[in-house]
């Protein structure tokens, strides 16, 4: 189809040359470019691009926003999709800092769930401690903030019940989580409270396996999967932000899906 | 027009953009140490119980950042010495004309719904010879057989 811009006739051959600067100064991708690059961010933010630091914080502080309009729209009544059992996915995929190789399988026997912070009984808790509260069940989507994702079935102690049994005040900001594999993280208490957030011990029906963070690790249906914390040894109560391994390293905190 | 366009999509992109880096930042399938077996190999890389049957069909990647497709897994072997072979289609160009080759299943890993070749690289993989089904047996559908694993490449 002819162009609608297109001339009928050109009036003559230099035309182009006389005007070359002008459609030179019009090119559309240079203006994307430009429209794309960092530029934007100093229109946004005032700050001087050329210092690394600054751009930085500025991404940060949008990345805070971020969390903040993400907790505001989070709903603590939705639920996430669950699926069927035979969609699970046996083994589920591994996937951590390091490689597998690098796994400390830890001892279920000698285990104990530590507790901090705003929480009434501090007393340590054993793996058959946890195994003997009511267990839930889901089929839920892991999705990775690297883009893969897949269906897995976790089972064990909703996290709103532990809370509630230790007498956790349940009006604080966050709930954090120390790991054997030195992997701290935290969550909000809303999320901390839905229903398909779990202190899971099982997967697939079967008592987790080592690389997938026996005794306890915690799935959550409502975030991504580096907000979900394997081989899980404390837990802590609090109203201080408590960060988290892959937050320090500038991932948004919420991490919502 | 089209700067503006160009800058609120910028701002657009910053506002709702998710971080994205990969949280592995090795690759995940890499070789055995030398003078390590495959089955020692394996044994390092919590070998996972899984069905024959569910491992046909998966995809076969190479264990770098790109995630080259190798191949599909057509079929599991055991050979006269005991030893369990993936059969796996490998080499030719947009599907066409490749070969089936036998690897051993220590020389595997996991990554959740595919897996990759730990053990060899493509360069190893193409002086195998073209498998034949003599002197071997499959390995039945429902025999459940361990697989090591691994993080992701990428």
């Amino acid at each position: 189809m002819r162009s609608r811009v297109r001339p009928n006739d050109f009036s003559s051959a230099g035309a182009f040359e006389l005007h070359r600067p002008l459609i030179k100064s019009l090119e559309r991708r240079g203006l994307l470019r430009a429209g794309l690059s960092l530029g934007a961010l100093t229109l946004l933010t005032g700050c001087d691009v050329k210092r690394p630091e600054a751009v930085e914080a500025a991404l940060l502080a949008i990345s805070r926003m971020n969390d903040g309009v993400q907790a505001l729209l989070f709903d603590p009544n939705h639920l996430a999709p669950t699926y069927p059992e035979a969609m699970i996915l046996r083994p589920p995929k591994f996937n951590a800092y390091y490689d597998v190789m690098d796994v400390k399988p830890v001892d279920g026997s000698t285990w104990r769930l530590e507790l901090a912070g705003l929480i009434a009984e501090k007393r340590p808790w054993t793996l058959p401690d946890l195994q003997a509260m009511p267990q839930r069940s889901m089929v839920i989507r892991h999705v990775c903030v690297e883009g893969w994702d897949y269906i897995g079935g976790w089972t064990g102690v909703p996290l709103r019940s532990f809370l509630e049994r230790v007498g956790a005040d349940l009006s604080a900001k966050y709930v954090a989580f120390k790991t054997a594999d030195d992997y701290p993280s935290s969550i909000d208490m809303a999320t901390a409270l839905h229903p398909q957030t779990l202190l899971a011990l099982q997967y697939g029906g079967d008592t987790l396996a080592d690389p997938f963070g026996y005794p306890v690790r915690l799935r959550m249906a409502t975030k991504l999967g580096y907000k979900n914390p394997k081989w899980v040894t404390a837990i802590e109560v609090t109203n201080t932000y408590p960060g988290g391994y892959w937050e320090k390293l500038g991932f948004p905190w919420f991490g919502g899906i | 027009m089209r700067p503006r366009f160009a800058v609120t999509t910028a701002c657009l992109a910053l506002l709702f953009g998710q971080a994205a880096q990969a949280q592995s930042p090795t690759p995940g399938g890499m070789p055995p140490p030398p003078g390590m077996s495959l089955a020692q190999s394996n044994a390092m890389r919590f070998p996972q119980p899984i069905r024959v049957g569910q491992l046909l069909g998966r995809v076969v990647l190479q264990p770098v950042e790109s995630q080259t497709v190798l191949g599909h897994i057509r079929g599991v072997v055991r050979d006269n010495q005991g030893q369990v072979l993936v059969v796996m289609n490998f080499g030719g160009f947009l599907g066409f004309g490749s070969r089936l080759i036998a690897v051993p299943l220590d020389a595997m890993v996991l990554l959740g719904e595919a897996t990759e070749v730990a053990a060899f690289t493509p360069q190893q993989l193409r002086r195998f010879a073209a498998f034949t089904p003599s002197g071997t047996t499959p390995v039945p559908a429902e025999t459940v057989v361990k697989v090591g694993l691994a993080k992701p490449s990428h």
